[in-house]
């Protein structure tokens, strides 16, 4: 049995919470106020970070703490919305309440954040976004912001 | 005039020709002081929580009653902009085999660019504020999700609880969020492509499928009244209640001023 990472869940419970209660309005008294917040000190990368490729195309994610999470997709920004909501999976499967990421191409079909296993909700929707441009790109309009 | 909104599958090669045309010269041609890619605008503006902080048109209440008014214009201005008093948004029953996606309607691609056919470039259609870079119209039918069945419509028309607090897209017991995330989204989904955009009336099936989406809420209306949103009045902050304009509507565009379907001109068979 894993012995669970007791600093991973406090990472990862903490990021969760203020991702989730910072999605519509951004907290700036947050900003920079991390625990290291030192001068000239870069912030250390998150786990759930990455910077891979995916049927060809250049996909990077970064965790901000203040909830922004940032996506490119071979170098254009996709603006991604946290939203609560509810889903109601096609299997059939119960419905529930979660968090996830709707941007421009994925404004019907939220990703649900994973929070407990894989963490990997900016992952999954990177992947989702590449399937449908397909041989396209992200234009200009999609890094546009969208409160919801 | 009143019209008759049909299905889709019952029209008839003239018919189809006609809505087509009035779509694509709206491209180009103001009617009423407004334009096809007003209409998109207006989509990607009011899907947001606007300044009024709230959300006007989806993940909200107001979801059935913004998008009847909406309908309502485009069908008005269509008839305008073609001179033709008759002309109807049809729907399309996504439930029924028949497709509007044929060679001589909403065109035959459904697997990547409209490059060719119906609301291709050369036939006339333009994108407008696409968030994906093309000038070719994307659809990419059931890659994402798959159509409703009609037993799954009629669970979701079986919920008797307009909406309830807290007005969101959490909602479980929720007439108007089953229908949103169950039907509406699904729907959104599974064409895929620009309509699982913002900017997701670009793609003309947009107007069908919203049809359709308001055909449920009336036939729903039908069983369990005809003014029964919620919330009622003047109580709810960040929500549209019932006597509270929707914008970016004239004022009086209400909720309960496109409950009853009868004055707005037309209805369905």
């Amino acid at each position: 049995m894993t012995k669970t990472n007791r600093r991973d869940v406090l990472r990862y419970g903490a990021a969760g919470a203020v991702t989730a209660a910072t999605a519509a309005v951004a907290a700036p008294g947050l900003a920079g106020a991390g625990p290291r917040g030192g001068l000239g000190e870069a912030a250390p990368a998150d786990p759930r970070d990455f910077d891979e490729t995916y049927k060809g195309k250049k996909i990077k994610g970064k965790h901000n703490r203040q909830g922004h999470d940032e996506l490119h997709i071979n170098n254009r920004k996709l603006a991604v919305t946290v939203v609560s909501t509810l889903f109601i999976p096609e299997d059939g499967s119960q419905p529930h309440v979660g968090v996830g990421y709707i941007s421009a191409l994925n404004h019907y079909d939220p990703v649900e954040i994973d929070q407990d296993k894989n963490k990997d909700g900016l992952r999954r929707l990177a992947r989702k976004v590449v399937d449908i441009l397909g041989d396209l790109e992200l234009s200009d309009e999609a890094a546009q912001e969208h409160r919801h | 005039m009143a019209v008759v909104r049909r299905s889709a599958a019952t029209l008839t090669v003239a018919e189809k020709t006609a809505f087509i045309n009035a779509l694509r010269l709206f491209k180009r041609t103001s009617a009423n002081g407004r334009n096809y890619n007003w209409y998109i605008d207006q989509h990607i503006s009011f899907f947001a929580r606007t300044s009024d902080n709230i959300s006007h048109a989806h993940r909200s209440p107001s979801f059935f009653p913004w998008h009847r008014k909406y309908l309502q214009l485009l069908e008005f201005d269509l008839q305008t902009v073609s001179g033709d008093p008759n002309l109807f948004i049809p729907y399309w029953d996504w439930t029924g085999s028949a497709s509007p996606f044929t060679a001589d309607f909403l065109g035959s691609i459904t697997n990547g660019s409209v490059s060719s056919g119906n609301f291709s470039p050369s036939w006339g259609w333009s994108l407008y504020r696409s968030s994906i870079s093309t000038s070719y119209l994307q659809r990419r039918l059931g890659q994402n999700a798959s159509r409703p069945t009609a037993a799954t419509v009629s669970t979701v028309q079986g919920y008797s609880v307009y909406d309830q607090s807290p007005w969101d897209s959490t909602v479980s017991n929720s007439y108007r969020n089953r229908n949103e995330i169950e039907l509406h989204n699904r729907v959104h989904n599974f064409v895929g492509g620009h309509m699982g955009t913002r900017e997701a009336p670009n793609d003309p099936v947009f107007w069908l499928h919203h049809c359709n989406i308001d055909r449920l809420w009336w036939l729903w209306q039908g069983t369990r009244g005809i003014d029964t949103y919620q919330p009622r009045t003047g109580t709810t902050s960040g929500v549209v209640d019932n006597t509270e304009t929707m914008r970016p509507f004239a004022g009086g565009s209400t909720p309960l001023s496109v409950s009853d379907i009868g004055p707005l001109a037309y209805s369905y068979a």
